[in-house]
């Protein structure tokens, strides 16, 4: 390569990454305190996004209502676990939390919390995961198989009714700000984020779908979803959406999905638990 | 690297056409001509543009919503604008960068080819 040519590429690659840097720092908005994310505008007010979904979908969440969750059926199959002894302890979830699960009333709306044990958020999920190894001596549930979903959704139906309430403050402000901080980031090969989708264009129609706000996506879950034909939790829907963005997926359960989950409910704070939910 | 595969600002262009040059000599490039029919293909088929996610154009059955109509646009875009049509498609973050419209050509969603074509569809909206 010669002298010149060199000089010109350096000249290229420098102008280049200068383009970069004004890109990404442009627009920004500053959180109290913390992280910065790209500020995006909603879209719409949600009155007019659920007249958008009237116009869309008509009665027909209603007429799906009315045909039955195919969830509900499995509530039962998660109390008996409840109730099971499993593990070297002897022990099972009533022997602590009362039969059926009883004192476990209301705790869901607060997941997912902090915890200082992992110094980090539990989600339900884990947290009863948690209890089989550490409290029962039982093996803990494969994410997204039948028993562990059951349990999650028997367990969070306990508190249904009951106005979501999670903390975003104190120790759990770090993790709401990662899960944050993850919702409006761009990857993937199409250049997404949650929030483009969600917050900027929620209530627009993507080919024959319907972008859903926010505002209800952390109150409902494990849900039974039509297009699966079967039970899946939110952390299954985020998978879905990372790969519709051609981004790379987590883990269930992984940390940034815990803190994802942290910062989708807290959008939901003061909207009642409804479990197992029902979607298209 | 053609010039015409990235609308980079002047000084990107200006080298990448001197490394297009240079490269020319060595390798033989086999570029076909843009075709309109191929190109509507590429803005129909989900796993390849997937226009109609969010655009309007003519004979797509429920498109999306999320950008503008694109026989409109075009009505604004003149013979003189298929460079600036073809960056729109190509990486449409230099016009808007907070835009939603993926960059099909820099994160190689497309094919340069698969890019010509679609300008050349676009193009034919206007007759
Ligand atoms: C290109 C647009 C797009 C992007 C980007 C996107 N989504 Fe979605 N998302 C959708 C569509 C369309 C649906 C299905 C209809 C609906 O419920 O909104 C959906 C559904 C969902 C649901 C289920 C909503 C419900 O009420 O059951 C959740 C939760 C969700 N997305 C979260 C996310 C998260 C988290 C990300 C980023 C990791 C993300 N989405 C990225 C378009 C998108
Ligand atoms: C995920 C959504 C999305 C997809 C997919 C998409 N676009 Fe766009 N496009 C937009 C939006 C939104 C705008 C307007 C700019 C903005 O507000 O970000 C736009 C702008 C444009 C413009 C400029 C229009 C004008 O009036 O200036 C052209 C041309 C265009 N798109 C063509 C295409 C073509 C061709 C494809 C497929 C290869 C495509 N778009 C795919 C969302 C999209």
């Amino acid at each position: 390569m010669t002298v010149a040519m060199a000089a010109v590429l350096a000249v290229v690659v420098g102008s280049l990454i200068s383009c970069a840097e004004t890109r990404a720092s442009e627009k920004k908005v500053s959180l109290t305190p913390g992280p910065e994310v790209e500020e995006l505008e909603q879209s719409m007010s949600y009155e007019e996004y659920q007249k958008r979904y009237k116009e869309v979908f008509g009665t027909a969440t209603e007429e799906m209502a009315e045909d039955g969750n195919p969830a509900e059926l499995a509530l039962d199959d998660g109390l008996d676990l409840v109730n099971a002894v499993a593990g070297s302890k002897g022990l099972s979830c009533a022997s602590c939390h009362g039969k059926d699960g009883v004192k476990l009333k209301g705790i869901a709306a607060t997941y997912p919390k902090y915890d200082p044990a992992i110094k980090g958020i539990a989600t339900v999920a884990l947290q009863i995961n948690r209890c089989r190894e550490g409290n029962m001596g039982a093996e803990p549930f494969k994410y997204e198989s039948y028993d562990q979903l059951v349990i999650t959704m028997y367990v969070k139906s306990l508190s249904n009714g009951v106005p979501i309430h999670v903390s975003i403050d104190g120790p759990a402000r770090p993790f709401y700000d990662k899960g944050k901080v993850y919702y409006f980031k761009r990857q993937g090969q199409f250049n997404f984020s949650c929030a483009v989708c969600h917050v900027k264009y929620a209530g627009y129609m993507a080919r024959t779908n319907l972008i859903s706000n926010n505002k209800h996506h952390g109150d409902h879950w494990p849900a039974y979803r039509l297009k699966w034909g079967k039970t899946g939790s939110m952390q299954r829907r985020f998978r879905g959406c990372l790969k519709n963005m051609r981004a790379e997926r987590p883990a269930f359960q992984s940390e940034i999905f815990r803190d994802l989950e942290l910062y989708l409910t807290s959008i939901a704070n003061g909207e009642p638990v409804q479990v197992p939910g029902l979607r298209m | 690297m053609s010039v015409k595969e990235r609308n980079r600002p002047a000084v990107a262009a200006t080298v990448f056409g001197t490394l297009a040059v240079l490269s020319m000599s060595l390798v033989p490039q086999v570029a076909q001509a843009a075709d309109a029919a191929r190109g509507r293909k590429v803005m129909t088929t989900k796993s390849l543009g997937n226009c109609a996610a969010c655009h309007k154009f003519p004979n797509v059955e429920s498109p999306g919503d999320i950008g503008p109509d694109l026989i409109e646009s075009m009505e604004s875009f003149g013979p003189e604008d298929r460079a600036a049509v073809r960056q729109w498609i190509w990486d449409a973050r230099e016009f808007m960068p907070h835009t939603i419209m993926p960059p099909f050509g820099a994160n190689k969603i497309l094919t340069p080819q698969q890019v010509d074509d679609v300008v050349e569809y676009l193009y034919s909206l206007k007759r």
